[in-house]
């Protein structure tokens, strides 16, 4: 229901993109400048988007987001939006990026204009810790059923293996769905099952598996927007400068990071 | 238990949401719903066809994908800008609780018996004086067990706002899943299970305020 | 003229014609009875009478003021027709009391309502109130409930409920008082006490039109007799020609049901 919800909309949303061509996306600096600021749709998402105790958004992701707004001289806006309407955000102006640790499937690269790369990241299976050394190759995951987020790279990656999956709305939910029993294994990014699973977790029962799929994150904008231009550049002078590292050590990922 | 009360204040926000979603709806629809009402038993068969057709599109389609439209549509189609996220879900529940409330005023409505409209009549009240003097109030008293349902299904569904990003109550006990935490969302029921408790008692004190005539 | 002309008044629903060329007069402080088998247009009749429904063709003249002409639509029009149906009373079968009010506010009901349409309303508002209410629970006690003033029509039997419609009625003191088979909606036990209240008004010469199916009553209480049949008037003359001796074979059928009982 809801995948036919999803394409739905982006049937009329492909058709409206067809109708205006892009025509009016041109000064998308211009305009974020003339209100002085970017609205940035995210989810929380440690350790890329996520609050800290006084409810401030902070990780990798909100730090380089709010160095972004500040070299355009603008104030930085975090909206939690609804992921599965992401590109309508978008499309409407509600926001005016997503960045949110988003991996650059074939969709995402359909529905809206996207960064080069910024960073690393792989698909993993997670499971029961006891069960997970018998699942170390792709091939002998068959007859396990899976969760997995709709729309996700993971997602993706279990149609190419040909596995039968539930989809979900979030990567959480598919962790839930694990510890819950309802499914034997979910596919999540590496860097979530980094920070949520194991000794020390919530779910301490559970543990990665095999590694589906390397992939890689960038920031989403509107289609032909100068955003995308102004982003790239500013990517290269802030990995030049060592602002990138930095906040990439502050958040333990500085191995995925992909520098310029 | 410091999460705990992490947790209650989390959703205590998002209750406030709920409860102004919840409120808001009802005083716009309600009186909205007796105008689609007389939309609908309107003489002038244009009028009533027009009207019965919107109830139809309202009544019949999911108010999620109402919602969605109201808010992605006008950006999406016509590239206006957007209303504010909760002024869009609000809008959206007017129209569409307004429908259902209509509905349910026919029914009051029509089960009045004619005798009442006609001693009215025969002793010379005009329409609004047979309307607001006789049977309004024994509308009300026929209706309040319905809308009572309506209220409490409001409650409920207030929960689907959070598809454009409005946060109520629900989203804000699934943000802790990401957190770790399973049981805030099912926590949020106790919310639920308080707000429509309450509102199971203002309405039996209400029937009751009523059942001094039949 | 007499007091209350009705002329060749017709009245369709769709192709059937429930009045066909219905005309009768009746004088001030006159009661007429109107008998006739279920079907036989009555109702109806009282209900033009009424303003509840709008006849094809005829005319209504009260008092020598003209207040409904088929022919002229100018008479007609709502806010007309609101002020001239005051001319007439209706007492329902079934009462129609207003449950929501005490016996005591359902009569005074109206009155208070058309009381505000008086351009000294504001200025004397109390005393006017005072006076409606006065009158309204003489009203009650004329017809025996002035220890129920303030009970709810659900409290009280169908009898009482029919008295307080009949006070009601009596509250905007109409020109002629209609009566729809007042007695026909109350167990037998309890007619006698409604029948009891209109031989009373009769006897203070109230003009009245009661369409009812007690013989003896009509015979005792009317005035006038008025039998129809399929929509016509068959026979009307005082009781003494109508019931005890009535020259129509249609009428002589219609009683004989009444006297095999």
């Amino acid at each position: 229901m809801k995948k036919m919800l999803t394409l739905a909309l982006a049937l009329v949303m492909a058709l409206t993109l067809a109708a205006c061509g892009g025509g009016q996306s041109g000064g998308d600096v211009d305009y974020v400048k003339e209100k002085g600021t970017l609205i940035v749709g995210m989810t929380d998402f440690a350790p890329m988007d996520y609050r800290d105790e006084s409810g401030e958004w902070i990780g990798f992701d909100a730090d380089m987001a709010k160095a972004f707004a500040k070299s355009l001289g603008v104030e930085v806006q975090f909206v939690e939006i609804n992921w599965d309407n992401k590109a309508m955000e978008l499309e409407t102006k509600a926001i005016d990026a997503v960045w949110n640790g988003m991996t650059l499937t074939d969709d995402v690269k359909a529905l809206m204009g996207t960064s080069e790369p910024y960073c690393m990241n792989a698909q993993v299976v997670v499971l029961s810790a006891a069960l997970a050394d018998q699942y170390r190759s792709a091939g002998s995951l068959g007859g396990l059923s899976f969760a997995v987020e709709n729309g996700s790279a993971g997602m993706e990656a279990l149609d190419g293996l040909g596995l039968p999956y539930t989809a979900v709305d979030t990567q959480a939910k598919a962790l839930m769905e694990v510890a819950s029993g309802s499914s034997d294994a979910c596919v999540i990014d590496l860097l979530m099952a980094g920070a949520m699973i194991g000794e020390g977790t919530s779910y301490p029962d559970l543990a990665t598996a095999v590694e589906l799929e390397s992939e890689q994150y960038g920031v989403g904008f509107r289609k032909d927007s100068d955003l995308i231009k102004a982003f790239n550049d500013f990517w290269g002078s802030a990995c030049g400068d060592g602002t990138v590292m930095a906040a990439a050590e502050t958040y333990g990922i500085a191995q995925n990071i992909i520098e310029k | 238990m410091a999460s705990f009360w992490t947790v209650t204040l989390a959703l205590a926000e998002g209750l406030g949401a709920t409860a102004k979603l919840f409120v808001l709806t009802l005083v716009f629809a309600l009186p909205l719903g007796l105008v689609i009402c007389f939309g609908s038993t309107s003489a002038f068969a244009p009028l009533r066809w027009l009207v019965k057709t919107v109830v139809w599109i309202i009544r019949g389609s999911p108010l999620m994908l109402q919602i969605l439209i109201v808010y992605y549509g006008p950006g999406l189609l016509l590239g206006l800008p957007l209303l504010p996220r909760f002024t869009a879900a609000l809008a959206t529940f007017v129209i569409n609780y307004a429908c259902y409330f209509s509905e349910i005023y026919r029914g009051g409505i029509q089960s009045i018996p004619r005798g009442q409209y006609e001693a009215g009549q025969v002793l010379g009240m005009t329409r609004s004086q047979i309307f607001f003097r006789v049977t309004l109030l024994q509308l009300i008293k026929r209706i309040v067990p319905p809308m009572g349902n309506e209220f409490i299904t409001l409650v409920k569904d207030t929960a689907l706002v959070r598809v454009i990003s409005v946060y109520e109550i629900i989203w804000m006990g699934e943000s802790f899943i990401k957190k770790g935490m399973m049981w805030p969302l099912f926590y949020t029921a106790v919310f639920y299970l308080a707000v429509n408790g309450l509102l199971t008692l203002l309405l039996g004190w209400f029937e009751r305020k009523l059942s001094y005539f039949k | 003229m007499a007091f209350l002309q009705v002329s060749h008044i017709e009245k369709r629903f769709g192709r059937v014609e429930v009045l066909r060329d219905i005309s009768f007069t009746l004088d001030q402080g006159q009661s007429l009875a109107v008998i006739g088998s279920s079907g036989s247009g009555k109702t109806t009749l009282l209900r033009c009478l009424n303003f509840l429904e709008r006849p094809d063709g005829g005319r209504i003249t009260v008092r020598d003021e003209l207040l409904f002409d088929a022919a002229d639509p100018a008479v007609q029009s709502e806010g007309q027709i609101r002020r001239k149906r005051l001319h007439f009373g209706l007492v329902f079968q079934s009462f129609h009391l207003f449950p929501q009010y005490t016996a005591l506010e359902n009569v005074m009901l109206a009155g208070s309502l058309l009381a505000r349409e008086r351009p000294d309303y504001k200025a004397n508002k109390q005393a006017i109130l005072a006076r409606i209410r006065e009158e309204a629970v003489g009203l009650l006690t004329q017809v025996g409930l002035q220890n129920r003033l303030d009970s709810y029509p659900h409290q009280l039997s169908g009898g009482q409920q029919q008295r307080v419609a009949i006070a009601r009625a009596l509250a905007l003191e109409p020109d002629v008082l209609c009566f729809d088979e007042p007695t026909s909606a109350l167990d037998p036990e309890l007619t006698g006490e409604v029948l009891k209240v209109i031989r009373s008004l009769a006897e203070r010469d109230t003009t009245m039109i009661i369409v009812t199916h007690e013989m003896d009553f009509a015979r005792d209480v009317a005035d006038q007799i008025l039998f129809m049949d399929e929509g016509v008037i068959v026979e009307q003359g005082p009781p003494s020609q109508v019931i005890e001796h009535p020259r129509e074979e249609r009428t002589r059928r219609f009683l004989a049901h009444f006297s095999n009982k």
